[in-house]
């Protein structure tokens, strides 16, 4: 199949994806009667938009964080931004700021991240470009400081706060008002959209740093931008729905297989699968047992094993997709 | 013709050290000219300040007129290109792809590949004979094939001039002289400018016109193929024998290393004597050593980097207390070493009011009629008050002693079994 037909594919076969999530829920499966039940009919549409803009966002930042950096294995995880995000959502929660504003969650756990982000690039380059040994060194180390602030939290905060906090790290689509969805919404397609238009920056970034100036890309200014942006819509996804790992991972990986490696095509067709698949995921969570499952697991339980399938695959050359 | 490439005064380097320095040098536009030197030479920052990479500390570089580090990136990438030693790309585009990013800084970012852009990546594809792997992953292909898809991209941007950093050291002779044969047809068809790094100095003399020798980031030779490789100049900058011959017919040059180095062994039954210090007399211990010859050496202070080396291979050493001045037991116990060597050698070591005293022993030993060899460039290394050292090394040469460059050169001097 070529690689332009998988992408017409892709784009073609989503909204039937998410036509089929919106018929999954725990009140059974079909459509529901437009008369008696139209909340639940709205409750799931509001379900299946959260999954499909949480799943863009961050197979977007995957996509990007993988060509930025060079390595098949980053995603948001590695530069610490999920960590540094989930930080933010967490001081929000705890705080009790999450649950009088609808802006703080996304923005606490913005700030947070481009606070990460600056550390870890501020860390790995002294004054000029890092190297990208440099960045995902940094990323690492700076990650794991902010998980164990993560972990302090969790263990200094009351029970409901503690389960609250919990619940969230899981991660869940269930978002807590409208305001929210519109928001995230919104921050996710503008940065999809800006990464969009960096296709040819983020192409020639793969390459690396020296071949990309050569080619006349402005290199230290397109990795900062490409970095902000994928930032701003993983700690979007991160602050609104909690740490979903695995996305980011896959999706991309698959998109390339698919699609081919070109951004041009990449980000919209991972924006867009990625969408579809964590709306997948979070119709599986709600429909295989009586009792939800967070969506989280369910990503985990599917990326784990692929994570190793694709560490595998890596010894082999030109297999890297 | 006009001028393609012009460095002013170009001083640049890495972390505030100098690699080239002062360097001037105007290449014409449609030469195709090869740079030469050893590792080191500033080959490579004399591409990265021409590429713009790297910005020199002081000076001008100029392409076409315009200051290479004034250009907007579109314009820069219009002008120059460089083909890399390797590409490493770790996500699986393919040749077509990797070609289409030759026109990156071409194509608007609201715009996808226009008519010309595709005309211009079809012609590039089929100029290196790469089309019929086009939607081939460029890391699944040889090393040759993605050398071409690599020239192809280059191609596809359409510079004025390219720089070629030792494109073809990993390809085996049929692919090295494929590349260089596209290059040369590229340089003469469509007038590009060429310049090579290259370590094969046969390909570089057979496809260069003017060839560039660089050595310490200074040019030490410039000219036609047969001006700059002569065996002398070679020699100087590479520190090794060569012999070059030119094909009366065809007018090639061919370059055969000459084994200067004496087989292991060769110095067997010889004693030298060598006085080091510092670490500076490491390398010739080290390499008479190879060579066979009974070494002793001294006087050294305990702990000095040289002592540790002359400890190592087990040279029979005078030990002085670290850091203090050599002393008449130490100098004595030096003698009686020197006494029985048969020639002595002095290192590039530097002189200080301590270890002046060591230059007795060489003294000595030309009024014994033993033969003294003694590094050269003495000036710089002299640190006494009176320059002292400077003094008695003229007084030795003026006695016999015998000068010496490098390492190198001393093994051609000493006298062998």
């Amino acid at each position: 199949m070529s690689s332009r037909r998988a992408f017409w594919m892709v784009i073609g076969l989503s909204p039937v994806i998410l036509a089929v999530c919106v018929l999954m829920g725990p009140s059974g499966i079909g459509l529901p009667d437009l008369q008696s039940q139209r909340d639940i009919l709205m409750l799931r549409l509001a379900r299946v938009l959260a999954g499909f803009i949480i799943g863009a966002a961050l197979s977007c930042s995957g996509v990007v964080f993988q060509a930025v950096l060079r390595n098949p294995l980053a995603e948001p995880y590695v530069l610490g931004v999920s960590s540094g995000a989930g930080l933010g959502a967490a001081l929000a929660i705890m705080t009790g700021f999450a649950g009088a504003f609808t802006t703080a969650l996304p923005l606490c756990a913005f700030l947070t991240a481009v606070i990460t982000l600056a550390v870890v690039y501020g860390l790995s380059g002294n004054g000029s470009t890092p190297s990208l040994y440099g960045l995902i060194l940094s990323g690492v180390v700076v990650s794991a400081v902010c998980s164990s602030l993560l972990m302090f939290i969790v263990s200094a905060s009351s029970i409901e706060g503690m389960h609250n906090i919990l619940w969230w790290m899981l991660g869940n689509l269930d978002m807590p008002s409208d305001a929210v969805l519109g928001l995230s919404a919104l921050l996710v397609a503008a940065g999809c959209a800006g990464l969009w238009l960096m296709a040819r920056e983020l192409n020639a970034l793969t390459l690396g740093h020296q071949m990309a100036h050569h080619l006349g890309i402005r290199v230290k200014a397109s990795i900062i931008t490409a970095l902000l942006l994928a930032t701003l819509v993983a700690a979007t996804a991160v602050g609104v729905a909690g740490l979903i790992g695995f996305v980011g991972l896959i999706v991309p990986h698959i998109m390339r297989t698919l699609v081919g490696a070109d951004h041009r095509r990449l980000i919209p067709a991972a924006a867009i699968g990625g969408g579809a698949f964590l709306a997948v995921c979070d119709a599986l969570a709600r429909t295989l047992l009586p009792v939800e499952i967070p969506v989280g697991v369910i990503t985990a339980l599917l990326g784990g094993p692929f994570f190793l399938f694709l560490l595998k695959r890596r010894r082999t050359p030109g297999l890297i997709g | 013709m006009s001028t393609a490439i012009q460095l002013h005064q170009v001083t640049a380097g890495y972390r505030e050290q100098p690699v080239l320095e002062n360097l001037s040098l105007e290449i014409a536009a449609g030469d195709m000219v090869g740079i030469l030197g050893p590792n080191g030479a500033g080959k490579s920052t004399l591409f990265a300040v021409l590429s713009g990479l790297l910005r020199p500390s002081a000076g001008t570089v100029k392409l076409n007129g315009c200051n290479v580090h004034a250009m907007p990136p579109a314009e820069r990438a219009r002008t120059i290109a460089v083909v890399p030693q390797e590409l490493d790309v770790p996500v699986p585009y393919t040749v077509e792809e990797i070609v289409m990013m030759g026109r990156t800084s071409a194509i608007g970012r609201f715009s996808s590949p226009t008519a010309e852009d595709r005309q211009r990546v079809e012609r590039a594809l089929v100029y290196t004979d790469v089309a019929d792997i086009r939607r081939r992953p460029l890391n699944e292909l040889s090393g040759g094939e993605r050398q071409r898809a690599i020239v192809a991209m280059v191609l596809a941007q359409d510079p004025r001039i390219i720089l070629m950093d030792e494109a073809t050291s990993h390809l085996d002779l049929n692919h090295r002289l494929e590349i260089m044969q596209l290059v040369e047809r590229l340089n003469r068809d469509d007038g590009v400018t060429v310049l090579m790094i290259s370590h094969d100095l046969q390909i570089a003399a057979e496809f260069s016109r003017r060839l560039i020798l660089l050595d310490h980031g200074k040019v030490v030779a410039d000219g036609t193929p047969s001006e700059v490789l002569t065996e002398e100049m070679l020699r100087r900058v590479y520190h090794c024998d060569v012999r070059v011959h030119q094909d009366p017919h065809s007018g090639g040059i061919s370059i055969l290393a000459a084994p200067r180095l004496p087989a292991p062994g060769s110095g067997k039954g010889i004693h030298i004597h060598t006085i080091g210090g510092g670490g500076c007399g490491e390398a010739t211990l080290r390499r008479l050593a190879l060579c066979g010859y009974t070494l002793s050496s001294g006087v050294l202070n305990r702990g000095d980097m040289d002592a540790e080396v002359a400890g190592a291979l087990g040279i029979a050493t005078a030990l002085e207390k670290p850091f203090s001045p050599v002393s008449r037991e130490a100098l004595s116990e030096a003698r009686a070493l020197a006494l029985k060597a048969n020639a002595l050698v002095l290192a590039p070591v530097p002189f200080g009011s301590g270890n002046l005293a060591n230059l007795d022993l060489l003294d000595e030993a030309l009024s014994a009629g033993k033969p003294v060899f003694v590094a050269g460039g003495i000036e710089n290394r002299d640190y006494t008050r009176n320059r002292d050292a400077v003094a008695r090394v003229q007084a030795l040469l003026a006695r016999g002693a015998v000068p010496y460059q490098d390492v190198a050169d001393l093994i051609t001097l000493l006298p062998t079994c």
